[in-house]
């Protein structure tokens, strides 16, 4: 194979998801937190993605096995995208609410389930 | 339905001993029969109407129950007498690989006089309760209790093996308390039921140790028994072969065997110490006191150590226990009731005494002359205290002996039947209790089980004497004297009021107590009985004879009493001594259940007749200077110093103390440590560590646990990051190890 090697994805999916949760972890603003978010599941993504280039298929026999063992990886990219769609939806729908509610989304000050 | 009769004899017994499970059969149908419809057949038919149909009911099973007994006695009686025994199986009740208890009855000579006792003295009193019970608001339930009663006292004496023994045992226990709790809107009755039943516990531990002890003993010697044999708890085969299988145990195990039997007898029979229920049982209706309490249950443990005697005679030791406990029973009750005021509460004590006297009889071998006792006590105690209760209904339901007086003029029936009743316990001759009392005396006197058996004789006949003077006291404040002093009754009545019949008791407390017990509508419905039947000793009050259907069961046992000693002692011993050869018909008859007589037995050595005469005299004349002694005191009257019992008969009267010591030591401390071990071990340690102690540590935990939770989103966050990273390092670590 040539062209970008597969320890590259891996290094900079790694560094993606680390600054997604970084970025998680350090914002107050429910916005940043959830492209934050996002950047961690794409960082995720694209593991999926280098891991389906470079996967091989022993076992197959044929052309169509060998594509569906690659394909395998990219679908569970879509499912990623699909799922993180629904859950921003929701979440964002959340955000509104508790602005509504509260006049700010600050997540520090959403801390009423303290024990 | 199958039964399979066997017998001694050679030929297969006669089919006519099926009819032995209609005795038993009968009164259990009466009882369903009153439980079921009692009260819809009174509602139904109203109640004058229903209740003399439900009487009726109540009454057949126990006749026809008495009918058959006689049948099958005469039948018996034609048998030879080493073939007296059949026994009839039903079913096998507990099958198992080493037991096999079937629902087997026996019928033999003793089981058949314990069957015409219960039934035919059963029937009297049912008959008398039919009147008695006539006006009471629970007519049914009355009659439930007292068939099923007669029923598990049936199922006592003719069970065949000591679980079908038992399951009577406890019936006539739990039916003895349904009665004497029947007026149980009287906490005080409620009481006294529960003292019996309680009291009875101890008696009833000691019996079910005894019958397993005889399993225990029978089933490790398999090999004695007959091959193939199971029902190691049935008499006829543990019975002949007692002798043969304790051979091999010490004086631990046969004396343990009868004694822990003997503990079972003390507390149904009522002896010394366990006694103190039978007094207190006296709150029940006056017929359940006679037919429970008098002639019937309380006789189970004569009836039971009679039965089981093998097991005595092995153990001299427990022979001298039963004759030890019997006399002085017999002595100590006897005193106890010169310092009754309540006329049941004599008769109570004279129980206790008499029942002393019959285990007397049996610890010294002479368990004939026991049986006889129990029948002629029966006789004579039924009639007292179905006399009694004459007494009561025609005074109004008060039961102070110190308000009667002169009564013989109002109600002479009762009056001529207890006299002979009284000539009887007294033992005054041609009367019932003198032939028992004085084979009893004869049979201590010359018993040859235990040294210095005169002793026991002197015991005897002090009782003997006692007995005459306590039962001539309450004759004479019952029935003779001028002063009528009913009338004057207003000071005692309230003073010392019965607590027999929730009428007589009146006040705040009563309303206080019943709110327990009754609805609303039930408690208004008592109010409007009590207005209507409530009426107290007064100056116009006029005692009334009894109704013929109580006085004719009086009549009825009153020739029992008068001639019943007699007849079943063919007028021995004056006939063997004057050269008659009159038969002895009870101890004939029964001899091949309980064995013979020590009267029999030591004939041999009885050098002269003339001390047969002294005895018979001596007893004679304990009789005659125990009525004359006490006659001369009482015939005028209440002695002016009686009105309160003072000094040594007052302490009598509280049983020597013996009561209230007993009620200390054990009821209060018993309550002491129960109330001890409830502080400790219930509040302290089952609440305090287990269930308060577990809520307190969890609450601990929590406390520390809360800290965790935060409430920042991003405290969480960071913290599931570093579990990811802490599991997903520890997966790689072991995975490339």
């Amino acid at each position: 194979m040539e062209g970008v090697p597969l320890y590259a994805y891996i290094l900079l999916s790694a560094l993606m998801f680390a600054i997604g949760m970084a970025g998680v972890i350090i914002k107050r603003n429910p916005i940043i937190i959830f492209m934050c978010i996002e950047l961690m599941l794409n960082a995720a993504n694209l593991s999926f993605l280098a891991f389906a280039k470079y996967h091989t298929a022993p076992l197959a026999t044929t052309a169509l096995e060998t594509w569906n063992v690659h394909m395998t990886g990219q679908m569970a990219v879509v499912f990623v995208m699909a799922v993180a769609a629904a859950e921003v939806a929701v979440g964002l729908g959340i955000i509104m609410a508790i602005f509504r509610m509260r006049h700010g989304v600050d997540i520090d000050e959403m801390s009423s389930m303290r024990g | 339905m199958e039964f399979i009769t066997t017998s001694h004899a050679e030929h297969a017994p006669d089919p006519v001993f099926h009819w032995a499970w209609l005795i038993l059969l009968a009164p259990i149908a009466g009882f369903l029969f009153q439980a079921a419809l009692g009260k819809r057949i009174e509602l139904a038919l109203g109640r004058g109407a229903g209740r003399k149909l439900l009487g009726f009911a109540a009454v057949l099973p126990v006749l026809a129950g008495f009918v058959v007994s006689v049948l099958l006695a005469v039948r018996l009686a034609g048998m030879d007498e080493h073939s007296r025994l059949v026994i009839t199986s039903w079913f096998p009740w507990i099958d198992l690989q080493t037991l096999l208890v079937p629902f087997e009855l026996r019928i033999d000579p003793l089981s058949l006089t314990m069957c015409l006792i219960v039934t035919g003295v059963g029937s009297l009193i049912h008959i008398y309760a039919t009147g008695y019970m006539a006006d009471d608001r629970d007519y049914p339930r009355f009659f439930t209790y007292f068939n099923l009663f007669i029923a598990f006292m049936l199922m006592l004496v003719m069970g065949n093996n000591f679980p079908l023994v038992f399951i009577g045992w406890e019936g006539v226990g739990l039916c003895s308390y349904l009665l004497i709790g029947y007026w149980y809107q009287d906490i005080e009755n409620a009481k006294a039921a529960n003292k019996a039943f309680i009291v009875n516990r101890i008696g009833d531990w000691g019996f079910a140790l005894g019958i397993f002890l005889l399993y225990w003993v029978y089933a490790s010697n398999q090999d004695l028994l007959p091959l193939g044999e199971r029902r190691y708890l049935s008499f006829d085969v543990i019975l002949p072969l007692a002798e043969q299988v304790l051979a091999g145990y010490g004086p631990l195990v046969v004396s343990a065997i009868p004694l822990l039997l003997f503990v079972g007898a003390v507390g149904k029979s009522a002896q010394w110490p366990l006694y103190l229920w039978l007094p207190d049982a006296m709150a029940g209706p006056t017929p359940v006191s006679a037919l429970i309490h008098a002639a019937t249950m309380v006789t189970a443990g004569v009836y039971l150590v009679a039965r089981t005697h093998v097991f005595f005679e092995l153990s001299t030791l427990s022979m001298a226990v039963v004759a030890g406990i019997g006399a002085f029973t017999a002595l100590f009750a006897a005193t106890v009731a010169f310092g009754q005021t309540d006329i049941k509460k004599v008769l109570a004590y004279s129980t206790v005494s008499q029942l002393g006297y019959m285990f007397l009889a049996c610890g010294v071998g002479a368990f004939g002359a026991g049986m006889f006792h129990v029948t002629t006590h029966a006789f004579f105690k039924a009639l007292l205290f179905l006399g009694s209760g004459a007494v009561i209904v025609a005074m109004a339901h008060n039961q102070d002996l110190r308000n009667y007086g002169n009564l013989r003029k109002y109600i002479p029936i009762t009056y001529w039947t207890m006299l002979i009743a009284w000539l009887a316990i007294a033992g005054i001759p041609p009367f019932a209790g003198f032939w028992s009392k004085d084979e009893i005396l004869a049979g201590a006197f010359f018993s040859n089980l235990i040294q210095t058996p005169q002793i026991l004789w002197l015991i005897g006949w002090v009782t003997a004497f006692l007995t005459a003077g306590y039962m001539t006291r309450m004759m004479m404040l019952t029935f003779y004297g001028n002063e009528e002093r009913w009338r004057t009754a207003e000071a005692h009545a309230h003073a010392d009021h019965s607590h027999e019949h929730p009428h007589a008791d009146h006040g705040a407390h009563d309303e206080h107590d019943t709110a327990y017990f009754l609805s609303e509508d039930e408690a208004r419905a008592l109010e409007d009985e009590e207005h209507e039947h409530h009426h107290d000793l007064t100056p116009e009050h006029e005692p009334r004879e009894v109704v013929p259907s109580m006085w004719l069961p009086l009549a009825a046992l009153a020739v029992l009493s008068l001639v019943g000693g007699a007849a079943l002692s063919g007028l021995n011993p004056f006939a063997h001594l004057l050269g008659r050869h009159l038969p002895h018909l009870f101890e004939a008859w029964n001899h091949p259940s309980v064995g013979l007589s020590v009267l029999d037995e030591a004939s041999a050595f009885r050098e002269s007749a003339a001390i047969e005469w002294a005895l018979i005299g001596a007893s004679i004349g304990a009789a005659v200077l125990g009525i004359g002694l006490f006659a001369r005191r009482y015939i005028k009257g209440l002695p002016k110093s009686e009105a309160e019992p003072q000094g040594l008969q007052r302490l009598a009267g509280e049983q020597w103390l013996y009561d209230k010591t007993m009620v200390r030591l054990f009821v209060d401390t018993g309550g002491k440590f129960a109330n001890a071990f409830y502080r400790i071990f219930d509040s302290g340690i089952i609440d305090g560590i287990f269930v308060n102690g577990s809520a307190k540590l969890v609450g601990a935990v929590g406390l520390l646990l809360r800290r965790s939770q935060t409430g920042s989103v991003r405290f969480y966050a960071l913290i599931i990051a570093i579990g990811v990273a802490v599991a997903l390092s520890y997966v790689i670590y072991i995975t490339t190890r």
